[in-house]
C-alpha cells in the first residue's frame, strides 16, 4: 500500500461522529500527548488537545485552546530548532525535532515533537497534527554520555602526550647509554692492546691477546646489534662470517684459506654475546692449535638451520687436539658453560684430519 | 707491505688515538701527526703529505669531524678520509666528501683489515682483496674502486 493513501486505512470503519467516533476516542485517551492546530485561523491556534498533553504541560484545556504552540517555549529553547518547525509549517511538510519546552510551573522538559499537515480531498492543508513525547531522560543521558566521552577523550589525549614524552625521554636515554657502552668497549679494547704492547713475556702476551680477542668479539656483537634496525634479534649467520674473515684476515696468515657457506640466521639478542664469544673461542682455538708455526690449511664455516634449531659448524684440517688437553683449557670451559647459558649444545667431532665443532642452538621464533 | 702510508689521526680520546697509532704503525705505516680538534688540524703545517686520515666525528672543543673532513679535502685533496665513529648514522649519505667509515667499537682485526685494504687501494688500486666487514666505503670511493 502506498504511503499517501494511508488515510484510507480508516475508511473501512463505520463510525458516527461525536462520542462514538473510535478515532476521536483513541486520540482523547492515548497516553501520547497530542494537539491539532488550525492554520486557517489567525496565528494557527490549537483547536484540540488531549488529556495526556494537559498532564505533560500542566496547563488546563481552557488555557491551551486558542493559543499558538509557541507558548510552551522559553528562554533556553533553541532558536534554530524553532525556525525548523516554523519552516516546516510554512512549506506544509512533516517535521521531527527535540525541543526544550516549559511547563506551566516553569520546569523544563525535552519534547520529541512530531508535526505533520492534515490535507483534505483537494490536498489543501486543513489542520496540523502534533504528537509530543517527554524525552528528557534520553536527552540528558545523551548529554552525560557526550560529556563523559569528551572527558575520556581529553584524558586519553593527555595520557598519550605523557606516554609520548616518556618514550622520547627513554629513546634519548637509550641512545646515551648505547653511546657510552660503545665508547667504553672501545676504550677497554684500546687499553688492553696498549698493555699487550708493553709486555715482553710471550706467555703473558698470548693470554692477554686471547683476552683482547674476546673483548673484540663482544665489541663486534654490540656494533652489529646497534646497527641493525631490530634490536631484539641478532643475525648470528652474518656475524660468524664477518668474524671468521676478520680474525683470519688480521692474523696475516695468508696460507689459511677460508671456505664459508653461511646464511642469515636470527637468534634472540639476549643470546648474542654468549654465542658470539663461543664462536670466537672456536675460531681462535682453531687458528692457534690447528695451524701452529705457520702451518697451512683450510678452515670451513657452515651456517644452516634444521627446523627450529640453528647449526654452526666450524672445521679445521689440523692435527686435532687430544681431548684431555681440550678439557683443561679455559676456552673449552668457556664454550661449554656459555653454550648452556644460551641453551646451545657444543659437540667436538673428528674431521680426519682435524676437528669439527658443531654448535646447535634455538632459532628466534618468527624471525624477520 | 713495502709501501708505507702517511697517516693522520684526528681523535680526541687519547687512549683511542694511541691504540689506532699502534695499529697503524704495527701494520707498517707511518703516523704523520695527531690532532684532537679542528683548531689543531688547522695548525698542522702545509708541508705534510697525508695519504690517509682517520677522523672521529665528535672532537674536542665541540668541533666536528665533518668540518675536519672538509678542511682536509681543501688542504690535502689527495688524502683518503675515513671516519672512525660510534655515530655512523650521523654521517650524511655522500659522506660529505669523505671516503668511508669504521664503526666503533672497533676490533683489532677489523681496523687492521681496513688498513690493509686501504693501503692496497692507495698503492695499487683497485684493491683485489674483498672489502672487510669492518669498513664501509662511501659511494664515490666504491665507484672509484669498482671492479667487475
Amino acid at each position: 500500500m502506498k504511503q499517501r493513501e494511508n488515510w484510507h486505512l480508516t475508511d473501512t470503519l463505520e463510525y458516527e461522529h461525536g462520542r462514538g467516533d473510535p478515532f476521536a476516542a483513541a486520540v482523547r485517551a492515548t497516553r501520547m500527548p497530542m494537539v491539532v492546530t488550525d492554520p486557517s485561523q489567525p496565528d494557527n491556534p490549537i483547536v484540540f488537545c488531549n488529556v495526556a498533553f494537559q498532564t505533560l504541560t500542566g496547563y488546563d484545556r481552557e488555557e491551551i485552546i486558542g493559543r499558538n504552540c509557541r507558548f510552551l517555549q522559553g528562554p533556553d529553547s533553541d532558536l534554530a530548532t524553532i525556525a525548523k518547525v516554523r519552516a516546516a509549517i510554512k512549506s506544509e511538510t512533516d517535521v521531527d525535532v527535540d525541543l526544550l519546552n516549559y511547563r506551566k510551573d516553569g520546569t523544563t522538559f525535552w519534547n520529541a515533537l512530531y508535526m505533520s499537515p492534515v490535507r483534505d480531498k483537494e490536498g489543501t492543508v486543513r489542520f496540523f497534527f502534533a504528537s509530543q513525547m517527554d524525552v528528557t531522560e534520553r536527552v540528558e543521558a545523551q548529554e552525560v554520555i557526550s560529556q563523559q566521552k569528551e572527558l575520556v577523550e581529553r584524558e586519553v589525549e593527555r595520557r598519550t602526550a605523557d606516554l609520548r614524552a616518556a618514550l622520547d625521554a627513554k629513546t634519548i636515554l637509550l641512545h646515551e647509554v648505547d653511546h657510552r657502552v660503545k665508547n667504553n668497549l672501545t676504550m677497554i679494547g684500546s687499553l688492553l692492546r696498549l698493555q699487550v704492547r708493553s709486555i715482553d713475556d710471550p706467555v703473558m702476551t698470548a693470554k692477554l691477546d686471547s683476552m683482547l680477542e674476546r673483548v673484540d668479539a663482544l665489541a663486534v656483537v654490540h656494533r652489529q646489534l646497534y646497527q641493525s634496525s631490530d634490536i631484539s634479534s641478532f643475525d648470528i649467520g652474518s656475524f660468524a662470517e664477518n668474524l671468521t674473515r676478520d680474525v683470519v684476515g688480521a692474523s696475516g696468515r695468508t696460507n689459511i684459506t677460508v671456505s664459508i657457506d653461511a646464511q642469515p640466521l636470527f637468534i634472540d639478542a639476549a643470546d648474542a654475546s654468549a654465542l658470539g664469544l663461543i664462536l670466537n673461542e672456536i675460531l681462535t682455538n682453531s687458528i692457534k692449535h690447528a695451524y701452529p708455526d705457520g702451518r697451512s690449511g683450510c678452515l670451513s664455516l657452515t651456517v644452516t638451520n634444521v627446523d627450529d634449531r640453528g647449526i654452526i659448524c666450524m672445521c679445521d684440517d689440523g692435527p686435532g687436539i687430544p681431548s684431555i688437553q681440550r678439557t683443561k683449557s679455559i676456552g673449552t670451559s668457556l664454550i661449554t658453560r656459555l653454550a648452556r647459558q644460551a641453551k646451545a649444545e657444543a659437540i667436538w667431532t673428528s674431521n680426519s684430519p682435524g676437528t669439527c665443532v658443531t654448535i646447535t642452538f634455538p632459532k628466534r621464533e618468527a624471525a624477520k | 707491505m713495502t709501501n708505507a702510508m702517511e697517516v693522520l689521526i684526528i681523535e680526541d680520546e687519547m687512549l683511542l688515538a694511541m691504540d689506532i697509532e699502534a695499529m697503524v704503525e704495527d701494520s707498517g705505516h707511518h703516523v704523520l701527526a695527531e690532532a684532537a680538534c679542528l683548531k689543531e688540524v688547522e695548525a698542522l703545517p702545509d708541508s705534510l703529505r697525508p695519504q690517509l686520515a682517520f677522523v672521529d666525528l665528535h672532537l674536542a672543543d665541540n668541533s666536528s669531524g665533518l668540518d675536519v673532513s672538509r678542511l682536509i679535502q681543501q688542504r690535502w685533496p689527495d688524502s683518503l678520509i675515513v671516519f672512525i665513529t660510534a655515530n655512523v648514522s650521523k654521517i650524511p649519505e655522500d659522506f660529505a666528501g669523505a671516503h668511508g667509515v669504521i664503526a666503533k667499537p672497533f676490533s683489532h682485526a677489523g681496523v687492521v683489515n681496513a688498513i690493509n685494504y686501504l693501503a692496497e687501494g692507495i698503492f695499487d688500486p683497485p684493491p683485489t682483496t674483498s672489502q672487510p666487514a669492518s669498513f664501509r666505503s662511501s659511494p664515490h670511493l666504491r665507484e672509484r674502486w669498482a671492479t667487475n
